[in-house]
């Protein structure tokens, strides 16, 4: 389903460096990626390649076979739009709106009817145990009930592909399990595929394949120390 | 007209058919024992109109007066000075008889004496002149010529000797004072020629009755362009001088730190075949009428000596060093 | 270490965030440069030109204690030696003084004709230095004239001047210069005599200026002294006589001095609103600060300093641009402001310290105050709450204002209703200003109020804007503030000025009834038509009916500009056919007074009413007439009374008259007619002939010329409110980047997020022209019933001029969404995808 072949970054001035160098990843349909890595090594780069917020030095991109690369950043805008999910480290609710219209977001933008819509939104919400909290603004709500809000929102559009970058770097132990069992029973549920960035092992511990980014590209990590997490 | 005759007391009066005219008079005062110079003199002109305004206003004739004190004591003249247009009664010059006023300023006759009230900032007198000798016609029988054009003369007469006493104000303060005085009435239409600068003039009261008056009318390069003058003796003989018989012989020069003139302050008059130097009571008796007459002069008590020894006393007159006098 | 941490915080509060947004500090220093010079632009000018008018009045009093002073017509001269008599008058100067209509141009010049030789002790200012012209000026031909008056004029010695005196010309001869600095003004010299007779004023005097003997109590003699003088004759002390004449433009420079106050405290609002949202995204800042140990004041402090930076920097710059405008405004439109007081004032601009150093600290006291609010809020949060806080708007909770809002408006409207303070509408000022800040403090609460009502629209941008709005009334209402003060000002004078034309209009319909209006002298005094001319024009072919109008006018009082009498025919009965009249006439009863109508002015100024009797100095002896109606004058704002010409030549014996109204016969060309009066008036270039449209015309342009500088002012204060919703939009797109960031990630478009800021701005302008059009049609009650009316006692109906005010609504709103949407673009310019990760 998502295809990247041989994809380079670097950034430009006074400091330029290479981030990616050579990378190339494929992801199946329902399949769960987590993808670790040190800091700095361009895990967020890769993610925001793939999302289309960035533009490759080389490299393509193809997402149910249509080549990201070669759109321009309108097209690129829609197709995030209808086909994927994000969710990030920090909580990034839209502070002025509810938690129900945080979730309606995604919705709205692909022209769902506002009654569909409401539908869908209290399904989520329900399926994120957040149901009571629906005209909730986001200040009044914890840390671990706002990240479960923003996979709501990430996943009401039942999108193909779902971008988590650390998800759970802000939050404490107990709501990170949650969170993550949460994303991939969700990601699962709605049988799309998702790709999980992190540094932390525990966080990738429930993702179906686990890659390590280095300096030289992605490679799968050794099965040994991927069970030893499997059973943390 | 040197054909005319002056009459007294009529002519004392105003001739506003002339175009200058002035009552002129100085003198010596003494208060507490100490000598004071004084002068007191209405001008009345005529300027050339050119339209017959209707107005109330129209400025036919205009009144000038200087009053001026010469007190050694301060080293310079007091003086004040008025002028007006003639008119509503506020100023003007009888004519028939003499009585010339601006506003409380006034000369006039009165009686057998002349009285001068002047009430100025820093002083004011009242003063009558007792008359105790009889006029003298100057000149050719009361004309008397300025240049040696015929026709630049004016009718002039002086009464010497005349006899002061009033009071006398200044600081707040009121005296009495006397002393003897001088007083000259001339009018004419033409009084200086082109070529004329200004004149320099003394009027003498000589100890003992007789009576000195020299003047000379300088030219542009400061030599004479005309002189006179007349001599009375105590016993009434009168001398009247040729241009040539008098010459005025600079001594001493004062320039004024005011205005930068200089003033030949110091002068030997010689009349006929008398010599007399004069020597002012002090060098600073500048006068600056420049706000009334538009002028600036000198003028102020001198002495009158024969060989060092005193003769009499007087007044001296300078016009025309600070720039060519305007009549 | 003190110095170093001051150093540091002083970096990190005030500095700091100057340097890190350039753009908006920039914002806040040119609003406040340009309120600054504003106040300093029109307080120079004003005072340059209203010095100049007080120092040429007692130039011309010179050395006197005391101004005997007569109207227009002037006084019997023989009052003159009386009052040279009295004891107490060491020297007195009489003068004869008029406004000449220069013939062939369309001006006057002051010419002054006095005595030279009394001048010599009580004006010797005014002497000319060269002796031999003060016997030159005894010619009745010649004029001396004030170095200015020559610049103006083109002429110097040697020159000729043309005067109109009557429907003829008077040639004079300019035989010098007074002396330079003896009259800066434009003035021409006669010698009495010579003015009294070319100038038609044979046997008048217009003034007296007394010297006294020293001692003299000058108060007790001037009682004594106006005691003897004839009516409409008063003595006055060279004080009095200054005041007098710039007493009329009074009012008009207060208001423009509020026009340039308001525009300063609309920058203030400006720097109040950039502060408050700035501070707001700086809190956790704060709160880590008070963590550390810096105490709360000393946190209030920096933050209001750094309003204060910005006030100095934008200060400094107004003064300096406040003078050059000044300069550029003389130059460009004069002295006056075009508004006509100070017509032919030369004045020099003069670097006024003391004003400078006023206008500098109003700027930077101003900007710190607008500082102080966020400030205290800033420095007064728990440091543990603002550490965690998510939420901008929660800070605003704190501005609870709606009850205060609710209590200026009423305390305004309140203080709306009191008198005049010395002749100055201060109440009025004050009412505005504190209605202007009850609604600011109002908006919070209004704006919740509204946003409540909005429906969420349907496209997903609008629907997060609004969504956005309603969540945060608080900083909407910071936002639609900064519209809500600029376009209530510009609605209110919108409005009056509005309200004043469509009334000038009606007026002037109402007061040009005839075909043609014949007049000597569009200016001066000293243009009239003589009996044989009038007869000449009334039997002009093709002129069926002309009446005669004599202007003149009346000393009431004497520290107030004469009211003009016009003598005009004109019936008790009818007398609202040819005056628009308050209420209907009032015909006195035979054994009454005769009538005389005042003007709404002179009826303010003198306190009288229709129905009251008042005694005038008409004629020889004062006498009793009765007021038989109020009518509205635009022309006059010293206020006019018209009399029936019949009464008035009875009185006076004065059968000169200034304009005449002529109705044609039908069928006769206005053209045509002109020709043949010109022709037969025989004083081609001395009188003006116009048609009643021209006359229209003309009245209106001049009234838009009045308006111009007010129009500048206002307009001034729009372009700052507009740079405030500028600042207060790119403050909050700034805050906002994160948001934008997650936007993109969920997949709107950079077209998308720009549409929504628009949407979020047009929708606060919007909140902002809807509260400013009512705030604004408040204040235009205010000034056009209280400010108006207490200022320049002219009152008007109001009218609404709709069409101007929907194009301006119209503009503001389209101005602040693309402001928003611009400013929401140079906040994405960044890479607002790594916002999203940047933590706070």
């Amino acid at each position: 389903m998502l295809n990247v072949h041989d994809l380079c970054k670097s950034y430009g001035g006074a400091r330029s460096r290479d981030v990616l160098r050579g990378v190339s990843l494929d992801v199946a349909r329902g399949e769960y990626v987590a993808i670790v890595g040190e800091s700095g090594v361009g895990k967020s780069t890769l993610l925001n390649l793939i999302a289309g917020l960035d533009t490759p030095d080389r490299g393509t991109i193809v997402l149910d076979g249509v080549e990201l690369t070669a759109l321009d950043d309108t097209a690129r805008t829609l197709l995030r739009r209808s086909r994927m999910g994000f969710v990030f480290q920090a909580v990034h609710l839209l502070p002025h709106l509810t938690a129900a219209q945080n979730v309606a977001l995604p919705l709205a933008l692909n022209g769902t009817t506002p009654v569909a819509g409401a539908r869908r939104v209290n399904e989520m919400l329900l399926a994120v145990g957040l149901a009571q909290a629906a005209n909730a603004y986001p200040r009044e709500l914890s840390g671990g009930e706002m990240q479960r809000i923003a996979i709501a929102r990430a996943l009401v559009h039942r999108p193909p592909l779902l971008l988590a970058d650390e998800p759970t770097g802000n939050l404490d132990a107990d709501s990170a399990a949650q969170v993550m069992r949460l994303m991939r029973e969700q990601v699962k549920r709605e049988g799309g595929a998702g790709i999980l960035v992190t540094h932390s092992a525990a966080a990738a511990a429930g993702a179906d394949r686990v890659l390590t980014l280095t300096a030289d590209g992605l490679r799968p990590q050794a099965a040994q120390t991927n069970s030893d997490f499997r059973f943390a | 007209m040197p054909g005319y005759r002056l009459r007294f007391p009529q002519d004392e009066g105003s001739h506003p058919d002339f175009r200058v005219e002035w009552w002129y008079i100085t003198g010596w005062l003494e208060e507490a024992g100490r000598p004071l110079g004084f002068q007191v003199t209405f001008f009345r002109a005529r300027p050339e109109l050119k339209h017959d305004n209707p107005s109330t206003f129209t400025p036919r004739q205009i009144m000038i007066a200087h009053a001026a004190l010469s007190d050694p004591a301060r080293g310079r003249l007091v003086h004040a000075q008025r002028a007006a247009r003639a008119g509503f009664d506020l100023a003007g010059a009888e004519q028939e008889r003499m009585r010339v006023w601006i506003d409380d300023w006034r000369l006039q006759r009165s009686g057998v004496s002349y009285q001068a009230q002047i009430a100025a900032p820093d002083f004011s007198f009242d003063l009558a002149f007792d008359i105790t000798q009889p006029p003298i016609k100057q000149g050719q029988d009361g004309y008397s010529r300025k240049g040696p054009a015929p026709e630049s003369a004016a009718y002039y007469y002086s009464i010497p000797h005349l006899k002061v006493n009033g009071t006398l104000t200044r600081g707040g303060m009121q005296r009495g004072v006397e002393g003897t005085a001088w007083m000259d009435h001339e009018w004419t239409s033409q009084y200086l020629e082109k070529d004329a600068t200004g004149w320099d003039w003394i009027g003498i009261n000589l100890d003992g009755g007789g009576a000195l008056m020299a003047f000379r009318v300088r030219d542009k390069q400061g030599g004479p362009l005309w002189a006179g003058g007349a001599l009375r003796q105590a016993d009434g003989r009168l001398k009247v001088f040729s241009p040539e018989e008098v010459r005025f012989i600079p001594r001493r020069e004062w320039k004024s730190a005011r205005t930068g003139t200089n003033y030949p302050v110091s002068f030997l008059v010689r009349t006929g075949d008398r010599e007399f130097a004069i020597e002012p009571l002090f060098d600073d008796q500048e006068l600056d009428a420049r706000a009334s007459a538009g002028t600036i002069y000198w003028e102020g008590a001198v002495l009158a000596l024969i060989g060092g020894r005193r003769a009499g006393q007087g007044y001296l007159e300078l016009t025309g060093y600070w720039q060519r006098l305007e009549l | 270490m003190a110095i170093s941490q001051r150093f540091l915080l002083f970096n990190a509060l005030v500095a700091g965030p100057l340097r890190e947004h350039p753009g908006r500090a920039a914002l806040a220093i040119v609003a406040i440069a340009l309120g600054v010079a504003l106040g300093v632009a029109v307080h120079l000018v004003n005072a340059g030109a209203a010095g100049e008018f007080e120092l040429a009045a007692r130039r011309l009093a010179g050395e006197a204690d005391l101004v005997v002073r007569g109207p227009r017509a002037g006084f019997d001269e023989s009052l003159y030696p009386r009052i040279m008599r009295l004891p107490q008058v060491e020297a007195a100067n009489p003068a004869v003084e008029a406004e000449v209509p220069l013939a062939g141009r369309d001006a006057s010049l002051k010419i002054i004709g006095f005595d030279p030789l009394r001048a010599a002790r009580v004006q010797p200012g005014l002497l000319p230095e060269r002796t031999g012209l003060m016997s030159g000026l005894f010619d009745a031909d010649a004029v001396l004239l004030s170095p200015a008056a020559a610049g103006w004029l083109g002429v110097g010695p040697g020159g000729r001047l043309d005067l109109q005196v009557g429907t003829g010309t008077v040639t004079v001869k300019v035989i010098g210069l007074l002396p330079e600095g003896a009259y800066r003004q434009r003035v021409g010299v006669m010698d009495i005599a010579a003015a009294q007779w070319r100038l038609a004023r044979l046997g008048r005097l217009n003034r007296v200026d007394l010297r006294l003997k020293p001692g003299t109590d000058v108060e007790a003699f001037r009682r004594e002294l106006q005691a003897t003088l004839p009516p409409g004759v008063y003595a006055v002390t060279p004080e009095t006589e200054a005041q007098r004449g710039a007493s009329l433009s009074r009012a008009y420079r207060l208001n423009l001095d509020m026009l340039a106050l308001i525009a300063l405290f609309t920058g203030a609002f400006l720097v109040f609103s950039s502060q408050v949202l700035a501070l707001l995204r700086r809190r956790t800042q704060f709160a880590l600060l008070r963590v550390m140990g810096v105490t709360r004041g000393r946190l209030a402090v920096l933050l209001i300093t750094e309003g204060a930076v910005i006030g100095v920097l934008g200060a400094a710059l107004g003064v300096i641009a406040g003078y050059a405008l000044a300069v550029y405004a003389v130059s460009l439109v004069g002295a006056d402001l075009g508004a006509g007081y100070f017509r032919g004032v030369e004045t020099s601009l003069r670097v006024d310290p003391q004003a400078f150093a006023v206008f500098f600290t109003l700027g930077v006291l101003f900007a710190a105050l607008g500082a102080a609010a966020p400030a205290w809020e800033a420095a007064h949060r728990a440091p543990g709450r603002a550490l965690h806080a998510r939420d901008e708007e929660e800070g605003l909770g704190r501005l609870r204002t709606a009850w205060w809002g609710v209590a200026a408006v009423a305390a305004g409207m309140a203080v709306a209703l009191l008198p005049a303070i010395n002749g100055l509408p201060i109440a009025g000022y004050l009412a505005i200003a504190l209605i202007l800040l009850g609604v600011v403090l109002l908006m919070p609460r209004l704006a919740a109020f509204f946003l409540d009502r909005v429906p969420l629209p349907a496209p997903v941008p609008a629907a997060v804007a609004v969504a956005q709005l309603k969540a945060t009334p608080r900083q909407t209402a910071i936002g639609a503030a900064a519209i809500v003060i600029s376009f209530s000002l510009m609605v209110s004078m919108l409005i009056m000025v509005s309200s004043f034309r469509a009334s000038l209009d009606t007026w002037l319909e109402r007061m040009l009834p005839a075909d043609l209006y014949l007049r000597t002298a569009r200016t001066g005094e000293t243009g009239f038509l003589t009996p044989e001319v009038q007869a000449r024009i009334a039997a002009t072919p093709g002129v069926a009916r002309v009446e005669f109008l004599r202007s003149q006018n009346l000393l009431l009082q004497p520290d107030r500009p004469p009211v003009i009498l016009l003598a005009r025919p004109i019936e008790a009965a009818a007398a609202d056919s040819r005056l628009p009249l308050d209420a209907p006439p009032l015909v006195p009863r035979p054994d009454e007074p005769p009538p005389v109508w005042i003007s709404e002015v002179a009826g303010d100024l003198y306190g009288w009413r229709r129905g009251d009797r008042v005694r005038l100095p008409i004629g020889a002896a004062p006498r009793l007439y009765t007021v038989a109606g109020v009518w509205r004058d635009y022309a006059r704002q010293s206020g006019a009374i018209v009399i029936n010409r019949e009464l008035y030549i009875k009185l006076t014996a004065d059968r000169l008259a200034n304009d005449a109204a002529l109705w044609l016969v039908p069928g006769i060309g206005t053209t045509d007619a002109a020709r043949a009066l010109r022709d037969r008036t025989g004083a081609d270039q001395n009188i003006e002939i116009a048609t009643t449209r021209e006359i229209r015309a003309a009245s209106l342009r001049i009234f838009d010329r009045t308006f111009a500088v007010t129009y500048a002012l206002e307009f001034a204060a729009v372009l700052i409110g507009l740079l405030g919703i500028g600042v207060s939009f790119s403050a909050q797109a700034l805050a906002r980047r994160r948001e934008f960031g997650v936007l993109r990630h969920i997949g709107m478009s950079r077209r998308e997020i720009g549409s929504m800021l628009g949407c979020g701005g047009a929708l606060t302008a919007g909140l902002g022209v809807i509260s400013g059009l009512v705030t604004g049609w408040g204040v235009s009650l205010i000034l056009i019933h209280v400010v108006n009316r207490q200022s320049f006692r002219w009152s008007m109906e109001l009218t609404m001029p709709w069409l101007p005010l929907a194009g301006l609504a119209a503009l503001i709103i389209a101005a602040a969404a693309a402001t928003a949407a611009w400013s929401g673009r140079a906040a994405m310019r960044d890479d607002v995808i790594r916002a999203v990760r940047e933590d706070w």
